[in-house]
C-alpha cells in the first residue's frame, strides 16, 4: 500500500514540474505574462525563507535577539553589500552557530 | 551549486531518518528521494503515511505543497518546451527549488553549454539529495532528533544569499517585501496554500510596480521634451 502511495506521490511531483514544459499544453505566454513571471524567482524564494526566520512553532518570533533573526539580518546586509553567496553563507552561519551554541 | 547541495544535508538526513523512524521499509525509504524527489513534500507525506491518513488527503496535500512548481514550469516554458523530449523530461524531473534558484539569469537554458550546466546542477542536486537521504536511512537511528536543532536556517540563509543581490530595482524590492510579509501572515494563519499565494501576490505587486514605474518614466521623458 505504501509502495503504491509512493508511486502516486512521484507522479504528482513530476507532473507539477513537467506540465508547463510540455509543448502540447495549450498555453501561450504573452509579453505581459512573461513580465509577470520574471518576478517569480525572488517571490517564491522569499516566500520560502522569510517564514523560516519569523515563524517558529506556529508563532511569530518573540524576541529581537532570536538567533534566526540576528543571523538572517547579518546575512541580508552581507548579501546586499558583498553580493557574494559564499561570504554571506559563511558569515551568517557563523553568527547563527555562535548564538545557538556559544551563548 | 555547491552551497545549495550542502544546505540541504540536514533536510536530506532528516527525510531519510524520519522514514525509517516511521516504520518505512528500506526500499520505501529509498524510493522517496529516488522518484518523489522533493523536500517538504517528502517530509509531510512521510508523516501523513505514518499516521494512516486517507490516501486522498496524502495526495492532495502533496499536490498543494508541490504546486509552486507550476510557476517554475511556466517561467521556463519558452526556453524548455522547444527542446527535444529527453531534455524536457530530464530537466522537468530535475526542476527543484534549487535549480530554479540558480536559473534566474536570462541566458539560462540557452545554448548547449547552458543546458549541460543546468543538467549538471540539477543532477548534482538529485545525487546529493539521494546520498543525504541514504545517510539518514542508515544512520538515522543513531542521530539525535534533527528537527529541533535549527537546521532549517541553512536553507533560509542560502536563499537570502541568492535573492538579496538580485534586488537591484524598485519592482524587485516591492516583490520581495510583499512576498515576504504575506508569506509570514499566511503561515501564521496555517494556510496550506501559503507559499503559492504569497508568491503570486509578490509577483503581481512587482508587475504592477514595474508598470507604474514605466508609465512614470514615460511621462517624465514626455515632459522633458
Amino acid at each position: 500500500m505504501t509502495l503504491l502511495t509512493i508511486f502516486l506521490l512521484a507522479l504528482i511531483t513530476f507532473t507539477t514540474r513537467y506540465l508547463f514544459l510540455h509543448p502540447k499544453i495549450p498555453v501561450r505566454l504573452g509579453p505581459k505574462m512573461i513580465r509577470f513571471l520574471s518576478f517569480s524567482a525572488p517571490a517564491v524564494l522569499t516566500a520560502i525563507w522569510v517564514p523560516i526566520i519569523f515563524v517558529q512553532q506556529g508563532q511569530f518570533i518573540q524576541s529581537w535577539t532570536n538567533p534566526y533573526l540576528v543571523a538572517a539580518t547579518v546575512g541580508v546586509i552581507t548579501a546586499a553589500k558583498s553580493k557574494s553567496v559564499y561570504l554571506t553563507l559563511f558569515i551568517s552561519m557563523a553568527v547563527f552557530i555562535v548564538m545557538r551554541v556559544g551563548l | 551549486m555547491l552551497p545549495l547541495n550542502l544546505a540541504v544535508i540536514p533536510w536530506g538526513i532528516l527525510c531519510g531518518s524520519l522514514a525509517i523512524q516511521r516504520d518505512f521499509t528500506v526500499l520505501e525509504a529509498l524510493l522517496m528521494p529516488l522518484i518523489v524527489f522533493a523536500g517538504s513534500a517528502q517530509l509531510v507525506a512521510t508523516e501523513l503515511i505514518a499516521n494512516n491518513a486517507p490516501l486522498a488527503t496524502i495526495l492532495f496535500t502533496t499536490f498543494i505543497i508541490s504546486s509552486r512548481h507550476f510557476l517554475y514550469g511556466l517561467a521556463f516554458r519558452d526556453k524548455i518546451s522547444k527542446l527535444p523530449t529527453k531534455w524536457r523530461l530530464s530537466l522537468g524531473f530535475l526542476l527543484t527549488d534549487e535549480l530554479f534558484a540558480l536559473s534566474g539569469d536570462n541566458k539560462a537554458f540557452k545554448g548547449v553549454y547552458r543546458l549541460f550546466y543546468a543538467l549538471a546542477a540539477g543532477g548534482s542536486f538529485y545525487l546529493c539529495w539521494l546520498l543525504w537521504n541514504i545517510i539518514g536511512i542508515f544512520a538515522g537511528a543513531y542521530l539525535p532528533d534533527l528537527t529541533t536543532l535549527g537546521l532549517d536556517f541553512a536553507i533560509a540563509v542560502t536563499f537570502i544569499a541568492l535573492v538579496i543581490p538580485s534586488v537591484t530595482n524598485f519592482p524587485m524590492l516591492i516583490t520581495v517585501l510583499v512576498a515576504g510579509i504575506s508569506a509570514v501572515v499566511f503561515k501564521l494563519w496555517q494556510w496550506q496554500l501559503d507559499l503559492v499565494a504569497a508568491s503570486l501576490l509578490g509577483m503581481y505587486a512587482g508587475y504592477i510596480s514595474y508598470n507604474i514605474q514605466a508609465k512614470f518614466s514615460l511621462a517624465q521623458t514626455a515632459k522633458e521634451k
